[in-house]
């Protein structure tokens, strides 16, 4: 029975719906507050063909939140580990800053905190943190957690936590992802994973992505 | 316990040999590095040219360039207190406490590039059998560990005869030997045992867990197809005896030369050609790597070797690590016995400055690149923080070298002499 009560959260994107508006980007940074330098997910433009027979593919790129993640498995002091829900989480409390996971993802999806802020262009920046995993850190410092610590997308498990959906799929103007448990096999993301034009990122590598596209 | 002050029986070094100026141009490095390390532990790692694209730079360089060093000079050691080549015997201390101290450098260097400095502690606290680097800060405690239990041993019978010296020397020999100053056949043939132990078990140690064990940390990274290949590790362990076999030889003549003592050619010249033969096979395993490399035509890998072979790295690549760094040093040391020791000492400095080339050729290639098409290209500089700390470690280093064989009896003495009687 417990199994019918795992969830695995996952994420699908449909590129052909997928308009390149940056709109994910922007609604994750003001619902992470993430530093300058941090972004947990960003929409890459790729052109494609030679004209004029030319395509532009937009593709948003959060943490793939792998089922065989490399960055957990290198991480000498397992700050960063794969949790029940199939989230790739980072105890920022734990990390030691030696960014071994950042150059083992294949994806690129991982971010020091340069401890940098917007405190410059933005009021009151520094006045209030996003409470990541339930953490909740108060007012963000020099020097103080998450600085100096490696971040990255984390499916806004804050959210999740109490019953919303991750930011950039409530905000994203196309409708292009969808979210939800992919264990239930009448959930739409577990629908869409088995379609036709399902694909995964560098599947080769074996990591097991959870976040599928639709060519 | 009666001491032998002058004599064959006596440690060969005249204290009061000019260092001075030395000391204070390493003083002042130390004291530039002091100041650079003062801006980074405030600054975080904010002011080093990283990014997220390029996380890894110059003090990850030169953390693996000290690890080799250690590893490399260890091993050398090896041949003489295991494999008994009694030809090296005189700088078998040497390269132990070199050893050692490289080891202490490239730790620092490590400890400098964590993002939470103040958690270094945790990378022992906390553990993951899956994480090479969390095997990685274990063996290097081991092996620190043992380089010192080894190097103590090695010296035993000199820091006995020197307790009676009124000097600092003698002080901190005598405080070293408390309870351990008995020089009997049976206590000496002791000393050797554990010494041969101690070696033994230092070679896996330093092979597979210390150096071996550093290039398989980026051999295993399947993200970067460039380090992800299983002959990494055994290039480190090359490129490290390499580049320690080069290090001691550079060291010993520099040392030599100031104390204006007698240099053994015969024992440089041997050095010369075990440093040519590694120097080798180096160069032949690094062609195999490049051309597997290459002709799998893999998009990252062939992309890393083009900015090493043709791109931004290719003035290194050629002029550096190739150029002074191989083809130079091959030609001077294959001259073998007409070799002078200053021919000797310049094929030597060369081959460090190529192996230096070599990982920052490691390091740094593969990180500019991004790791989707579509996200931005790393464009990594190092800012003068890491430069002038990386400095400011490699002379304290060098003054731990320096002040170490001045206040330690590192040099060939009665012992040996037993030995080569012996032998």
């Amino acid at each position: 029975m417990k199994d019918n009560d795992q969830v695995h959260w996952a994420m699908v994107i449909d590129l052909q719906k997928c308009v390149g508006c940056d709109t994910c980007t922007v609604s994750c940074k003001a619902e992470n507050r993430t530093p300058p330098g941090v972004t947990y997910n960003v929409v890459t433009e790729v052109e494609m063909g030679a004209f004029p027979h030319i395509t532009r593919v937009n593709q948003p790129r959060p943490c793939m939140q792998c089922d065989n993640p490399p960055c957990a498995q290198v991480c000498p002091v397992k700050a960063t580990y794969k949790m029940e829900n199939g989230i790739v989480a980072v105890d920022a409390d734990r990390c030691i800053g030696c960014r071994y996971c950042m150059v083992s993802c294949p994806y690129g999806a991982r971010y020091f905190d340069f401890g940098q802020d917007y405190g410059q262009e933005m009021a009151g920046y520094n006045h209030l943190t996003t409470p990541e995993y339930g953490v909740n850190r108060g007012i963000r410092k020099k020097g103080k957690t998450p600085a100096g610590t490696v971040r990255k997308c984390h499916f806004c498990l804050h959210r999740l936590q109490r019953g919303e959906e991750p930011a950039c799929v409530e905000i994203c103007p196309g409708d292009a992802r969808y979210f939800g448990n992919l264990t239930d096999p009448a959930s739409v993301v577990a629908r869409l994973a088995a379609s036709i034009r399902a694909m995964v990122l560098k599947e080769e590598l074996g990591t097991h992505p959870r976040v599928i596209y639709l060519k | 316990m009666s001491v032998a002050k002058t004599g064959p029986g006596s440690p060969g070094i005249t204290l009061g040999s000019d260092f001075r100026s030395t000391y204070a141009t390493l003083l002042i490095l130390m004291a530039a590095g002091a100041y650079a390390i003062g801006a980074r532990v405030l600054g975080g790692l904010n002011v080093t040219g990283l990014t997220s694209i390029t996380p890894w730079g110059v003090w990850v360089v030169f953390y693996i360039f000290f690890v080799g060093l250690s590893a490399g000079a260890f091993l050398l050691s090896t041949l003489i207190y295991v494999f008994g080549m009694h030809r090296f015997e005189k700088i078998g201390k040497e390269a132990l406490l070199v050893s050692l101290i490289s080891m202490v450098v490239a730790l620092c260097f490590i400890l400098l590039d964590l993002g939470r400095m103040d958690r270094f502690i945790y990378a022992l606290w906390f553990g993951n059998a899956t994480s090479v680097l969390a095997w990685e800060v274990r063996f290097y405690m081991l092996y620190i560990l043992l380089l010192a239990v080894e190097l103590f041993y090695a010296m035993r019978p000199d820091l006995v005869r020197l307790r009676g010296e009124a000097s600092l020397r003698g002080r901190l020999a005598a405080a070293l030997t408390r309870n351990r100053d008995n020089l009997s056949p049976a206590a000496l043939e002791r000393d050797h045992r554990v010494m041969r132990v101690l070696g033994a078990l230092g070679i896996p140690l330093a092979i597979l867990g210390v150096h071996g064990g550093t290039g398989t940390l980026f051999a295993v990274v399947k993200a970067q197809p460039y380090w992800n290949s299983a002959l990494f590790p055994v290039l480190f362990v090359v490129s490290a005896l390499v580049s320690g076999t080069a290090l001691l030889m550079v060291l010993h003549i520099f040392r030599c030369r100031r104390q204006g003592r007698k240099l053994d050619l015969d024992l440089l010249r041997g050095m010369g050609a075990l440093l040519l033969g590694f120097l080798a096979l180096d160069l032949m395993l690094e062609f195999y790597e490049y051309l597997i490399g290459a002709y799998r035509l893999e998009a990252a890998e062939w992309a890393t070797l083009t900015s090493i072979f043709a791109g931004r790295y290719a003035w290194s690549f050629w002029l550096i690590q190739i150029g002074l760094g191989a083809i130079i040093p091959v030609i001077i040391l294959a001259r073998g016995s007409r070799n002078s020791a200053g021919n000797l000492f310049l094929a030597a400095l060369l081959v460090l400055a190529g192996i230096m080339a070599v990982r920052f050729h490691i390091v740094l290639p593969p990180l500019a690149l991004p790791q989707l098409p579509g996200l931005p290209w790393g464009h990594y500089g190092p800012t003068w923080v890491e430069w002038v700390s990386s400095l400011g470690l490699m002379a304290m280093g060098m003054l731990l070298y320096v002040a170490g064989t001045n206040f330690l009896p590192v040099d060939g003495t009665a012992e040996d002499e037993r030995s080569g009687n012996n032998g």
